[in-house]
């Protein structure tokens, strides 16, 4: 009697992992060991791609110094290495205006579609509209940047000709070239595609997690829909499509292809704010652009440009998957 | 006591949230039909441009109509709701125009270039302006084939490794793991393309090849697999580990012998999303492999054709019958993307892709 009480009052006994810590073969060891050294691959390809980059620019970067990033020039003469000058400035900036330009269009775009999705479309279309996502997140960027050259192209000058004929009071719209073809305006809207997908898939899942109890609510109160979004699913979401944003952010910096093909790059002058003009910028494209023709020196600042370019993503992407694993851990808590 | 009882018998049930209200009907017709006209009008009778009639006509009536026909069906407080449903269609249909267009133009002009004979031969005596019966995507084809087997053979061991460490070894760093797998799948390709030639090629250890190309591919492969085999392993139920380890398996035989082959189609899905996530990508290997017009079948020597360097080439050089070319390689391109992505359905467990 007295030793099933004992037993009865251990309720939750602690379980006795034999198997787990103490009989380890060598065999068993080693196995643990390989997977454990491939797991490691990873942050082993990350610091390797750091050094090598680093160390074959190191050269180019060292001459440059501060003015690599922040030069707008770029001579290149085999014959005499001293006036060789290899700056990024215009094409960091391009980057830059091409993917805030991508974020104002896709963002909206993004969050609306993530909305009509979850909350408004019925089951099956809202199934149909999930796998479709996924279609256009999976079209290679070639293919992107071929139909945005051919097809994309001649409709996006005409809407750049509209904006240009009744807005050309505002700075933006300005073109001085009378030529609207290649420009960072296009660029943004072919980049604006690419994350389209990435913004949607992160905003939809978070908003689908909105617990069903304080939207009924909401709704209960006599909330219309858009009280309900507005008031209860956008504050839940935000951390989540913020993320998603960061992580579309991440990928319009690094997109090469399609914008090497949409977009007019200019290497000497940089063009802040007019993106209706036929000149802009992007470091990923201008390293395909260049490196064809590249002599060794030029292939040493394009690994130096790659470099700034790969440590710019890094911290997107890092603050991205931050702030999502942030708000999904605090939702499911 | 005079208590009054509701006589329940004559009353009909009324169902509230049902809006078939003859009312809601009619506003309902009227916000599609009008609006439509209305832009049908300005489209057919006047010169203005589509884009036009569309941002700056169509869609102020589009929710003009909308708000006042909600306060006139359904009261005030509803028109937030009309504004949001009219944007977020909107959004929706911008989003299926731009991907129908993609789509379809692939399709309407990759088509004509189809023939057998693009799918076999190479590119070795085409110029530019050869007619289309001559030369095609074969040596794409295979390179492409080649360089993705590479990437898949490195990638894939690794990252199925990661996402055990993760998810059933739970070793100290499982954290950090998943933190560097996340931070790897933001490299761009195109980074990934400039260390394999800073690391390989302009190092002389290998020169331009498929086996340069398929590493370029495992890095860019490798997140996708440990982060999809991750979420596949999870879902092993405890149960199975217990018992095996139970009956006095060491790790490494539930892992083999359990843990894996159950999540096996899991696995599968989260490969063809890794080939899936590279076969198009051109910017690594236009730096890693380079390119050439004949067939190379030598994995670890010489440039080698690709179907993505193959539409770069062709859409660079202009002229109408490579163009021509191009859109047809996109097409074979766009083929393979949509076979990769019916098998991730036909794989993943209860048609659910991720």
């Amino acid at each position: 009697m007295v030793e099933t009480q004992e037993i009865t009052n251990k309720s939750h006994p602690e379980p006795i992992r034999l198997g787990r810590e103490k009989s380890r073969t060598p065999s068993d060891k080693a196995f643990s060991g390989t997977i454990v050294i491939a797991a490691l691959s990873s942050l082993a390809i990350l610091v390797a791609i750091l050094i090598y980059l680093a160390s074959s620019s190191w050269p180019v970067l060292q001459k440059e110094g501060f003015d690599f990033i922040t030069g707008s020039t770029w001579i290149n003469s085999s014959a005499n290495p001293d006036e060789q000058t290899f700056q990024i400035w215009p094409m960091l900036y391009g980057t830059f205006l091409n993917s805030m330009l991508a974020l104002v269009i896709a963002v909206p775009v993004s969050i609306l579609l993530a909305i009509f999705i979850v909350f408004i479309a019925p089951d099956r279309l809202s199934r149909t509209l999930t796998v479709l996502v996924d279609v256009l997140a999976a079209i290679p960027s070639g293919i992107i940047g071929l139909w945005g050259f051919l097809v994309f192209t001649p409709v996006a000058e005409g809407w750049s000709k509209l904006l240009n004929q009744y807005f050309f009071l505002i700075p933006f719209f300005r073109n001085d070239q009378d030529q609207f073809a290649r420009s960072p305006f296009i660029a943004g809207w072919v980049l604006a595609i690419m994350i389209t997908p990435i913004i949607t898939v992160v905003a939809r899942e978070v908003l689908s997690q909105t617990p069903q109890e304080l939207l009924d609510a909401a709704r209960g109160l006599g909330g219309s829909l858009w009280g309900a979004v507005k008031f209860v699913a956008l504050p839940h979401a935000r951390g989540g499509i913020v993320g998603g944003v960061m992580l579309g952010l991440g990928r319009a910096l690094g997109e090469t292809i399609a914008i090497y093909f949409v977009l007019n790059l200019i290497f000497e002058k940089v063009n802040y704010f007019q993106i209706l003009n036929p000149q802009g910028g992007a470091i990923a494209s201008m390293i395909v652009a260049k490196f064809g023709e590249a002599t060794p020196d030029e292939i040493r600042a394009l690994l130096g440009a790659g470099l700034v370019l790969f440590l710019m993503t890094l911290v997107v992407n890092l603050i991205a998957n931050w702030i999502v694993a942030r708000s999904v851990r605090e939702k499911i808590a | 006591m005079n208590t009054q009882t509701l006589d329940t018998s004559t009353m009909k049930p009324q169902y509230p949230w049902k809006k078939s209200r003859p009312t809601v009907v009619i506003a309902n017709s009227l916000i599609v039909v009008i609006p439509m006209s209305v832009y049908a009008f300005f489209f057919f009778f006047t010169d203005l441009p589509g884009a036009l009639i569309f941002i700056a006509i169509f869609l102020p009536i589009q929710i003009a109509m909308a708000v006042i026909m909600t306060i006139f069906a359904l009261g005030k407080r509803r028109v937030g709701d009309a504004v949001l449903s009219v944007l977020s269609v909107t959004a929706f249909s911008l989003v299926l125009a731009l991907l129908g267009s993609v789509l379809l133009s692939v399709a309407a002009r990759g088509l004509p270039a189809m023939r057998f004979s693009f799918l076999t031969q190479n590119n070795i005596y085409i110029s530019p302006t050869t007619e289309l019966t001559y030369g095609g995507v074969g040596h794409a084809l295979l390179g492409t084939l080649t360089v993705v087997a590479i990437g898949t053979v490195i990638a894939v061991p690794l990252g199925i490794a990661s996402a055990i460490y993760i998810t059933d070894m739970k070793g100290r760093l499982a954290g950090f793991v998943r933190f560097i797998v996340q931070a790897m799948s933001g490299v761009p390709s195109i980074v990934a393309g400039l260390f394999i030639l800073a690391a390989f090629i302009l190092t002389d250890f290998v020169g331009f090849s498929a086996l340069t190309g398929g590493l370029a591919y495992a890095i860019l492969m490798l997140p996708t697999v440990a982060r999809t085999s991750e979420e596949v392993l999870k879902l092993v139920p405890k149960e199975l580990r217990d018992a095996a380890t139970a009956l006095g398996s060491s790790r490494a035989r539930v892992i083999m012998r359990i843990v894996l082959p159950t999540a096996k189609a899991g696995i599968i899905t989260a490969v063809i999303l890794g080939v899936a996530r590279v076969v198009g990508e051109t910017a690594p290997l236009l730096l890693t492999t380079s390119n050439t017009n004949g067939t190379n079948l030598n994995p670890f020597k010489d440039p080698v054709a690709t179907i993505p360097v193959y539409i770069f080439q062709f859409l660079g050089s202009g002229y109408e019958s490579s163009i021509q070319r191009a859109w047809g390689a996109a097409f074979v391109l766009m083929i393979v993307v949509a076979i990769l992505f019916a098998l991730t359905r036909v794989f993943s467990p209860k048609g659910k892709a991720r």
